[in-house]
């Protein structure tokens, strides 16, 4: 008796199978929802902020969740998070929608790391997975988005929205894929500008390249260099729809030659990247302006401290460059967006346009930041809820100062917020009036690969510019265009 | 008689069956005791790994996956970004290993001898294991931002890094020697090295270490009434008897370094430019960046083939050298 089993093995065989096909099926199983979403037939959590304390429950079987997916986090208070100020906007909007769709819509939030977002989405879509009824994005998804079939095209939903005639058409271009359907909702819209020190550039920032080295070698012999930019290849080439771009169209350049391919090596694309190695050899650039890719975003430190007198960026620069301190020693040091926008009520600050050879219009990126609705979203009718509700005069104006970061999509809103937010009001002005005098345009043109695109178009340019500066330029634009249109 | 003879018979059968049934679940008893393991192995490796290979092939239009054939491997070969990244993970595969192994070896010695305070140095020495590569690539990071990183007085010292310092973040690779390939690598290259040879020194130490403690000390010390020297010693004894931990070691290692890219994300992002961006990192630029999954599966199948290659070669070395000793 002593030898027999404690579990005859027959059994045991047959527990260890059962056991792992439990495991397998557990595996396969679709993935509970990530929101805390309370069932249907649920009271009312207590703690929406929405709900004030003494009114019932709204009837509950209603009350459906609507879930999104920002860069933004509505718990994270922390005044020095780099985010703070989309974080802040959730905090205070999401219980305003809350109210106003109570007992209808619940808006859940589900943050997500700026840069993983597009991912996570395509995979979710791809895997079947739990996807947000919409998410914030922008355009430069759309043609990945479009590929892997994530997003859904609200040509028919959009066009039919009282506030569509009011959109700029570019920023409705932005969202358009190849197809001529429209897959994002624009909001703000996020062109290129020059921040720059007005005690530097006391007449003016320069209009030329030429007054630019002037300026600069000025600067030199006081120790400050003329301008710090994202020269780095981090964020896969993030640099190209900032700096680069603006460099390349301001001296009349192009990367695509309007039939799909990749076009770099051009006279003016030449002259561009002669003209960047020349100041970079003269040492008016600032040196943080490469260190990106061990320390993201360094290249904007210069800036807030004086030691770089100009700082070509998004529009969206003004909520980050902070805490400033100006050539005068004055601080700006509330340490949020107010500070930049204070910096130019006050003065110290100018928004310019880039320069440009004489005879050439400044170049500018432009682009939308707005909304997608993911393919297989449970809760379709709540995204267009929130995007009406978005776009009302009441809450456009907070959403494009806060998450948007840039001018409204909306034309007739510019007005609005510039009434709602006094501090912003000169930014708004001078912005304008930057873009004005410049041709913004989408950095990529006809090229569909963008993602690719700018990483082989930043490589080149930091290899011709700080790997090689002795590399013939024209040969090693080339190779790269011809690396891209391998693709075609 | 008869009716005796048949219970008999019935129970012969009967205990035969039994037999039979009994030997049938001994004999396959081991393949159901080993059939949870195998179908775990099976979700979880086998058929990721074959989905890869059929993504492999597949490019993804709308909502729909379409074949496209080699398509994807012939971009790949193509591409100078991928032949860049071949010869970025050669440099970097070949710095790491001969660091890691060459400074295990060397404080796995020491530590063999009997040192005072030998369990503290032991203790100190493992604590770069249980530190997240995040963490680590974070912190290497800081030390070296100009500016305010604590080397950075160290490395932005003209005199010592004439004529400008150095700048690990942003200074490039000087020319390479043979053109397409790039040696010598960039500072940020040697750095990365630096930074992953830290953190592999624990696991690798610890392994030699474990390894020397098994070695006879009776072969040794007759060595040495022999005559032999300490180098002696260690390149006809000590090295010969390990050899199968350093070839566990060197496995650990090359496959590490060939699929990690913790430290290349957070610390160098690839860059500057592109002097450190190594094949698992072009992997996930293009397939979680570039959201380009068929391109990415094709690369992640080289990859794959490129691990078996170093394993098979690896082995097949160990052998030789096993055979040799």
């Amino acid at each position: 008796m002593s030898n027999q089993p404690l579990i005859p093995k027959r059994i045991a065989a047959l527990l260890a199978t059962f056991a792992a096909l439990s495991l397998l099926a557990a595996a396969c199983a679709p993935a509970a929802p990530a929101a805390p979403a309370a069932p249907a037939e649920q009271p009312a959590a207590p703690a929406q902020p929405a709900a004030p304390a003494e009114q019932p429950a709204a009837p509950t079987s209603e009350v459906k969740d609507f879930i999104t997916w920002y860069q933004y986090d509505e718990k994270n208070e922390d005044p020095k998070s780099d985010e703070r100020v989309g974080n802040e906007y959730l905090r205070k909007t999401i219980p305003l929608f809350n109210e106003a769709f109570k007992g209808k819509w619940r808006w859940v939030n589900q943050p997500q790391p700026f840069d993983k977002m597009a991912t996570s989405l395509v995979a979710a879509v791809q895997a079947g997975g739990e996807v947000p009824d919409l998410m914030q994005a922008s355009d430069a998804s759309i043609i990945p988005f479009i590929k892997n079939g994530t997003v859904q095209d609200l040509t028919d939903w959009i066009k039919a929205q009282p506030w569509f005639a009011d959109l700029d058409p570019s920023a409705v271009a932005a969202c358009t894929g190849p197809d001529g359907r429209i897959y994002c909702v624009p909001v703000a819209m996020t062109p290129q500008i020059v921040f720059a020190w007005k005690d530097y550039f006391p007449d003016g920032y320069p209009k030329t390249p030429e007054e630019f080295k002037q300026a600069a070698e000025a600067l030199k012999a006081k120790g400050v260099a003329a301008i710090t930019y994202f020269g780095s290849t981090a964020f896969d080439g993030e640099g190209t729809p900032r700096f680069t771009n603006t460099l390349i169209k301001s001296f009349g350049g192009t990367f695509d030659d309007g039939q799909g391919n990749m076009k770099l090596n051009t006279p003016e694309n030449v002259a561009a990247i002669e003209f960047l190695r020349e100041i970079i050899a003269a040492g008016y650039v600032h040196p943080r302006t490469w260190d990106g890719t061990t320390t993201p975003f360094i290249e904007e430190e210069p800036m807030k401290t004086a030691e770089a007198a100009s700082f070509p960026t998004g529009i969206f620069g003004y909520r980050y460059v902070n805490p400033l301190k100006a050539p005068s020693g004055k601080e700006y040091n509330k340490g949020n967006e107010e500070d930049m926008l204070d910096a130019i009520t006050a003065g110290d600050v100018i928004i310019a346009p880039f320069f440009a050879p004489a005879g050439k219009k400044p170049g500018c990126g432009t682009g939308v930041t707005g909304f997608v609705i993911p393919t297989g979203a449970k809760n379709v009718e709540a995204a267009y809820d929130y995007i009406n509700w978005v776009m009302s005069k009441e809450q456009n104006p907070d959403w494009v100062l806060g998450p948007g970061g840039g001018f409204p999509a909306l034309r007739s809103m510019l007005p609005e917020i510039e009434a709602r937010a006094p501090v912003a009001k000169a930014f708004y002005e001078q912005a304008a009036a930057a873009v004005a005098a410049s041709e913004c345009r989408p950095w990529y043109g006809t090229l569909e690969r963008r993602d690719e695109a700018k990483k082989i178009i930043q490589s080149v340019v930091y290899k011709l510019t700080k790997e090689d500066p002795t590399a013939d330029i024209a040969a090693t634009l080339k190779a790269a265009e011809e690396e891209y249109n391998k693709g075609n | 008689m008869a009716t005796q003879a048949q219970a008999a018979n019935t129970t012969t059968r009967t205990t035969s069956r039994r037999i039979r049934q009994g030997s049938f679940f001994n004999q396959t008893l081991p393949f159901w005791l080993l059939l949870p393991t195998l179908l775990i192995i099976a979700a979880i490796q086998f058929y990721p790994g074959f989905y890869s290979i059929w993504l492999s092939f597949q490019e993804r239009q709308g909502a729909v996956w379409n074949f496209v054939g080699l398509r994807n491997f012939e971009r790949m070969f193509g591409s100078a970004a991928f032949r860049e990244s071949v010869g970025h993970t050669a440099v970097f595969l070949i710095g790491y290993i001969v660091v890691t192994m060459a400074a295990s070896l060397i404080i796995a010695l020491l530590l063999n001898r009997k040192l005072k305070l030998g369990g503290v140095y032991i203790s100190l020495i493992f604590i770069p294991w249980v530190i997240a590569d995040v963490i680590a690539g974070l912190v290497f990071g800081l030390l070296v931002v100009p500016d305010y990183g604590l080397l950075s007085p160290i490395l932005s010292n003209p005199t010592l890094f004439p004529p400008n310092g150095l700048s690990i973040p942003s200074d490039p690779a000087p020319r390479p020697w043979i053109q397409g390939f790039p040696f010598p690598p960039a500072p940020a290259m040697y750095y990365l090295i630096l930074a992953t040879s830290w953190r592999a020194l624990p696991f690798v130490t610890l392994l030699i270490l474990a390894a020397l403690k098994t070695v006879p000390q009776e072969i040794v010390e007759s060595a040495r009434m022999d005559g032999a020297s300490g180098a002696q010693v260690l390149r006809f004894i000590t090295l010969p008897l390990i050899l199968p931990t350093l070839v566990v070691a060197l496995f650990n290692l090359m496959l590490g370094g060939m699929n990690g890219i913790g430290l290349v994300f957070t610390l160098t992002r690839g860059g500057p430019g592109t002097a450190t961006e190594v094949l698992s990192f072009l992997l996930y630029t293009i397939g979680f960046g570039r959201l380009e999954f068929g391109r990415a599966a094709a690369l992640s199948v080289f990859i794959a083939a490129i691990n078996l290659a170093l394993i098979m070669l690896t082995l097949r070395v160990s052998r030789t050298e096993e055979r040799v000793a």
